[in-house]
C-alpha cells in the first residue's frame, strides 16, 4: 500500500533529517512510528503525501508513485488524494461548520454532489460520535471535539492511507482518551491501512500490529509491538523506553 | 449675534449640495482602491518576487506623504509631462489619487488579513488534495474578508474624509461649497460648522453599517446556527433510516 524508496530529506541544503528511509507498509497494517523529538517522524509522514518535498527518493501511496526528483503538480496532488492526514492541531477549516469541513474535499476534490457528499459526512460524522455537533464551528468544540471532526473528514474521501501525527498531543488529558478510543474502533474495524506517529507507547502497543522506531533520520528498529516494545534489543531503542516510562 | 441660526439654515441645503460629489468620489475611489489593494495583496501573499518590494516602497511612499501634496503633486506636476493628466477633469483626478493612496492602505490590510489564516488550514487542505485557487479562493478568502472588515471601513471612512481635499483643486464638494459660501457672506462659523456636522453625520452612520457587518460576521463563524434547508436534509435522512 505504501512504499518508500531511498528517502531523504534536506532542510536548507544542511540539516539531512530523514536519511535513505526505505519502508513498506501492507493494505490494512497499522503502524506505529515512536522515537525521540526531532527524528524526523513527522517529516516523514509529511512526505508521504508532500505536504513536506523530499529532497530525494520515491514514494509510492496507493496507486501512485511520485519521484522526487522528476513530478508534476498533477502527480503531487494524485498522490495526496490517496492518503488523508489527521494534524496534531486539528486543521479544521474555521470558516466551516462539523459538516462543511467534512464535505469539503467530497465536493471540491472528489467533485460529489452536495447531497451525496453530505449523506456521506453524515454517515462519517456519526462513526466519530459528533453528529449531534454537526451545524457548529470549530471555535465551538473542544479540541477533542475538533479531533474527531478532523477524523471524519479524513476517513470522508476513503483514502488508501490514513496518517496520524500525533493526534492526542495537543489535547487536554482528560480529552485524549476520546480521540483515541476512536482511533482504536478504526484500527480494530481493519478497513483503513493506518500510520501514526505518537508518544503513546500503550496505546501504539494495543493498536499497532507494527512499531517503527526512528532515531536521528533512521529507521532504528521495526518489528511487531512484542518485539519492539516488550523484548527490545536495540540499545537506543530501550533507553528510550526507559525515559518515556514503559 | 455671534451665531445666525437663519443665516445656518439658508446655508446648509447649499452646502449639502456637495454631498453628491463627496459621496460619489467616496464610493468611486473606494471600489477602486479595494481592487487595487486586492492585487497587490494578492501578488504579494504569492510573494510574487518584484511586487513584493513594489507594495514595500509603495506603501512607504504613500504613508510618509500628506494626501493634499498627493493631489498637487499628481493634478499640477504630473501635467506637466502628461497629457493624459492635463486633460483630466478635476473630479477624476481627485479620484485616481484617492484611489491610489488608499489602495496601499488596503493592501496592508488584505494582506494582514490573508496571513491570519494559519498554515495548519493550508495544509489540511493540500493534504486533501484541494488545488491552491479551491483553497484560496474557499477557505482563505473567505476568512480573510472577516479579518479585514473592520480595518477595510476604518479606511473607507478615511476615504469620506480624504475626499474634502478636492476643494483644493477646484472642486464643488461639501468642503468646496463652504469655501465658496462663506467667502461671499464672511459667516465662517456657521458654514464650517454645517461642515463639521455633515462630515460627522455620515462617519456616524458609516461606523454604525461597520458595527453591524461586524457583528454579522462574527456571528456567522461563533454560533451554532441550523439553516433550514440543512435541517430539512438532516429530517430527511433520519426518515430515510427509520424506513
Ligand atoms: N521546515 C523546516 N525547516 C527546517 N528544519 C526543519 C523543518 N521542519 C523540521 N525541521 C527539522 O527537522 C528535524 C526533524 O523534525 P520532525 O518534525 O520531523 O521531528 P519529529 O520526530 O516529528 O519530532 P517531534 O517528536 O518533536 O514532533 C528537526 O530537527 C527539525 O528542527
Ligand atoms: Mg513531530
Amino acid at each position: 500500500m505504501v512504499d518508500v524508496k531511498n528517502l531523504s530529506k534536506t532542510f536548507d541544503g544542511t540539516t539531512e533529517v530523514l536519511k535513505e528511509i526505505n519502508l513498506h507498509v501492507d493494505k490494512h497494517d497499522v503502524v506505529a512510528i515512536l522515537g525521540p523529538s526531532g527524528t524526523g517522524k513527522s517529516t516523514l509522514l509529511r512526505c508521504l503525501n508532500y505536504l513536506c518535498e523530499p529532497t530525494t527518493g520515491v514514494i509510492r501511496v496507493g496507486d501512485v508513485t511520485v519521484d522526487a526528483q522528476n513530478h508534476t503538480k498533477q502527480q503531487v496532488r494524485d498522490l495526496r488524494k490517496q492518503s488523508a492526514m489527521v494534524f496534531q492541531g486539528y486543521n479544521l477549516f474555521k470558516n466551516k461548520t462539523a459538516l462543511g469541513n467534512v464535505m469539503e474535499a467530497l465536493i471540491t476534490v472528489q467533485g460529489k454532489g452536495r447531497e451525496e457528499a453530505e449523506d456521506i459526512a453524515i454517515a462519517q460524522l456519526k462513526k466519530v460520535g459528533m453528529l449531534d455537533r454537526k451545524d457548529f464551528y470549530p471555535a465551538k468544540m473542544s479540541g477533542g471535539q475538533q479531533q474527531r471532526v478532523a477524523i471524519a473528514r479524513a476517513l470522508a474521501v476513503n483514502p488508501n492511507v490514513l496518517l496520524f501525527d500525533e493526534p492526542t498531543s495537543a489535547l487536554d488529558p482528560e480529552l485524549v482518551g476520546e480521540v483515541l478510543n476512536t482511533i482504536r474502533q478504526l484500527a480494530e474495524e481493519q478497513t483503513s491501512t493506518m500510520i501514526l506517529v505518537t508518544h503513546e507507547i500503550h496505546f501504539a502497543r494495543n493498536v499497532a500490529n507494527r512499531i517503527i522506531f526512528m532515531e536521528g533520520g533512521y529507521i532504528a528498529a521495526d518489528g511487531t509491538p512484542q518485539e519492539i516494545i516488550d523484548d527490545p534489543e536495540n540499545p537506543r531503542l530501550r533507553q528510550f523506553l526507559n525515559l518515556v516510562g514503559k | 449675534m455671534l451665531f445666525s441660526w437663519s443665516y445656518f439654515l439658508e446655508a446648509f441645503p447649499k452646502v449639502l449640495k456637495g454631498l453628491p460629489t463627496t459621496l460619489g468620489l467616496t464610493v468611486i475611489a473606494a471600489v477602486f482602491s479595494l481592487l487595487l489593494g486586492t492585487v497587490l495583496a494578492l501578488l504579494n501573499y504569492y510573494k510574487v518576487p518584484v511586487a513584493v518590494q513594489i507594495l514595500k516602497v509603495w506603501s512607504s511612499f504613500i504613508r510618509g506623504t500628506p494626501n493634499v501634496t498627493q493631489i498637487f503633486f499628481f493634478y499640477y506636476g504630473l501635467a506637466r509631462i502628461s497629457t493624459l493628466v492635463l486633460n483630466m477633469s478635476p473630479v477624476v483626478a481627485t479620484g485616481v489619487v484617492m484611489s491610489l493612496s488608499m489602495s496601499a492602505f488596503m493592501a496592508e490590510s488584505i494582506r494582514g488579513a490573508l496571513m491570519s489564516v494559519d498554515e495548519g488550514q493550508r495544509e489540511a487542505a493540500l493534504s486533501l488534495g484541494m488545488t491552491n485557487f479551491q483553497l484560496t479562493t474557499r477557505i482563505v478568502i473567505p476568512q480573510a474578508v472577516r479579518v479585514a472588515l473592520p480595518t477595510l471601513f476604518n479606511d473607507m471612512i478615511n476615504l469620506f474624509k480624504m475626499s474634502s481635499l478636492a476643494f483644493t483643486i477646484g472642486i464643488r464638494d461639501v468642503m468646496g461649497n463652504a469655501r465658496i459660501e462663506s467667502a461671499a457672506s464672511f459667516r465662517f462659523f456657521e458654514t464650517y460648522a454645517i461642515v463639521m456636522i455633515i462630515y460627522w453625520i455620515f462617519s456616524l452612520l458609516m461606523g454604525m453599517v461597520q458595527k453591524r457587518l461586524e457583528e454579522k460576521s462574527n456571528a456567522i463563524y461563533s454560533s451554532s446556527t441550523v439553516t433550514k434547508d440543512n435541517k430539512g436534509l438532516l429530517n430527511k435522512k433520519l426518515q430515510k433510516e427509520k424506513n
